[in-house]
């Protein structure tokens, strides 16, 4: 263990060196063997959920973590959130541990639903956050407007949660995600629950979005499709343990429209996507 | 209740005809039959032991003063004991969320109080509260008020720490997403989500409250109340008077309730 901390930061060191400072920062995310194991429910061994997760994320990558239920994709993205311990490894944002990342907001996380308090209302939900950093009112109610301006939003502010559309619900997560100006966003399968029209529609505002706040995203999906349409790389995690099968990157041009979907350029990149798979299973 | 097509105003609208009319029409049936004397009939009642309903109303409009100083005493015994069980009761669901090692198991056995009877904790209550005033009106009032405080704790205790952690999945994720204070968690998470909770209890305890009012004075050492005014007159045989007693005592339960609902439909405005 020892020994692979060490030539890990010598390997760095030697990356710093011969690239200079401006790719050594251009990494946002740097994942270093990492594992995550829990332990078993009835007191048998563990259960590793990642084994040996090695991958880096540039500054304002759109990445895709895709893989079928079980393959730890999840656990990825809430290890990186620091809202679950790693068994081992190393991830460092930044250059700065997950959890002090944490501590200085600059995560923005969307769940799997959309995790609106009932009570408050599209506005109050989206300002929220902010209310917990003490920002000032004046300041937070700019913010909220612009949010739900860029969500599309704009005339459900006083709605309660339970009178929109699930689709509409989780435009309000992604824009109460994006309030604070995170600087990494984590989404949790966010569109998994909605239908097909809502989805895609979901999709080009997501990437209008990403595009116009250059924020990293980072994206766990179930769906070949998804990931192939937003990202720019996807890592294609296979099951028990946990762990990066292929990591494929995405060739398509950008911005991408629903259009591109009925290129061949796209099924090409599908297929590819799907065929990693193939060769694991 | 029946279903309609129309269904924002079309259910709503069956649905409140449906739950007033019918208890009113109800009510009216009764007491038409009360008053021809055909329910004391069907009963075998007579009317000296049940008087008939404009006698009873005669009473109480000759004796509103009176009525009216033994209402405010049970009101005060079921209102106070009421907040302060629910704040007690709110109080314990706070400590056990804190810790909840020791949280619902402590809340268990505190539910365990809710099993002894009215009957026999206020005459114990009675005596423990014998030397906290000179003024036997004054450590009655106390002791009733813990009967009524008794009632009403255990099913806030409950009901609130269910709200405080009940909640729904991710929420505490994204509070800790923000690296939210666990009294930040609290204060924008744990205690919005407990209010329709805290209704849950209230709904339980409004009226629970005043039927241990009632009791608690039946057993009191200072006379005064509504539910001491029914014993002594039950005892003096003047039944049309502790008649007048028995719908005040109504009155005051219908009364509590409706403001009981009136503030929860104002306060869970917009909540599903």
């Amino acid at each position: 263990m020892l020994a692979i901390d060490y030539l890990d930061k010598r390997l760095k060191k030697k990356d710093t060196v011969s690239n200079g400072d401006a790719v050594s920062t251009d990494i946002e995310i740097s994942i270093r063997n990492l594992n995550v194991s829990f332990p078993d429910k009835d007191g048998g061994e563990p259960v590793n959920a990642l084994q040996n997760i090695n991958l880096d994320i540039k500054q304002g990558e759109f990445i895709s973590l895709l893989g079928p239920s079980g393959c730890g994709k999840t656990t990825l993205l809430r290890t990186i959130a620091d809202l679950q311990q790693p068994t081992s490894g190393e991830i460092s944002v930044r250059g700065l541990s997950p959890r002090e990342i944490r501590l200085q907001k600059k995560y923005g996380i969307v769940f799997q639903n959309p995790v609106l308090y009932d009570w408050r209302t599209v506005r109050r939900n989206v300002c929220m956050p902010m209310e917990l950093m003490g920002i000032p009112k004046k300041d937070r109610t700019a913010r909220v407007t612009k949010m739900l301006e860029l969500v599309g939003l704009m005339e459900f502010g006083k709605k309660y949660p339970h009178e929109l559309s699930g689709g509409m619900q989780q435009r309000v997560g992604i824009a109460r995600a994006l309030a604070i100006k995170p600087e990494i966003l984590l989404m949790d399968e966010p569109f998994s629950a909605l239908d097909e029209f809502t989805k895609e529609k979901l999709h080009e505002d997501l990437l209008r979005i990403w595009k116009k706040t250059n924020k990293t995203i980072l994206f766990v999906t179930h769906n070949i499709q998804e990931a192939v349409f937003l990202s720019d790389r996807v890592v294609v995690l296979s099951p028990h343990p946990g762990r990066v099968s292929a990591v494929v990157d995405i060739e398509l041009e950008r911005p991408r429209s629903l259009e591109i979907k009925n290129t061949p350029e796209f099924n090409e990149m599908v297929v590819k996507v799907r065929k990693s798979f193939e060769s694991v299973y | 209740m029946s279903k309609t097509t129309n269904k924002r105003n079309g259910k709503f609208r069956t649905k409140s005809i449906s739950t007033i009319l019918y208890p009113v029409l109800f009510g009216v049936i009764i007491v038409v039959l009360w008053q021809t004397q055909i329910l004391h009939k069907i009963i075998g009642a007579d009317t000296f032991t049940l008087p008939l309903p404009g006698r009873i109303l005669g009473i109480i409009q000759d004796n509103v003063p009176g009525i009216a100083k033994n209402v405010v005493a049970t009101v005060i015994v079921a209102v106070g004991g009421l907040i302060l069980g629910s704040l007690l009761g709110y109080l314990l669901a706070i400590v056990a969320t804190i810790f909840p090692k020791w949280g619902s198991g402590g809340l268990t056995i505190v539910s365990a109080f809710n099993a002894i009877p009215i009957i026999a904790i206020a005459p114990i209550l009675n005596n423990l509260t014998k030397d906290f005033s000179k003024d036997p009106n004054i450590r009655s009032m106390l002791a009733k008020m813990l009967v009524v405080m008794l009632t009403c704790t255990v099913s806030m205790s409950i009901n609130a720490f269910r709200g405080f952690n009940e909640l729904k999945p991710f929420s505490e994720d994204l509070m800790k997403s923000y690296a939210a204070s666990k009294v930040t968690v609290f204060m924008k998470l744990r205690i919005p989500n407990s209010l329709p909770y805290v209704f849950t209890a209230l709904r339980v305890s409004v009226p629970a409250s005043v039927i241990s009012a009632l009791v608690s004075e039946y057993f009191a050492e200072y006379i005064i109340g509504v539910g001491r005014q029914i014993r002594e007159n039950i005892v003096l045989a003047q039944y049309a008077t502790a008649w007048a007693y028995i719908l005040v005592a109504c009155f005051i339960g219908i009364i509590m309730y409706v403001i009981l609902l009136i503030t929860e439909g104002i306060l869970l405005k917009g909540r599903r």
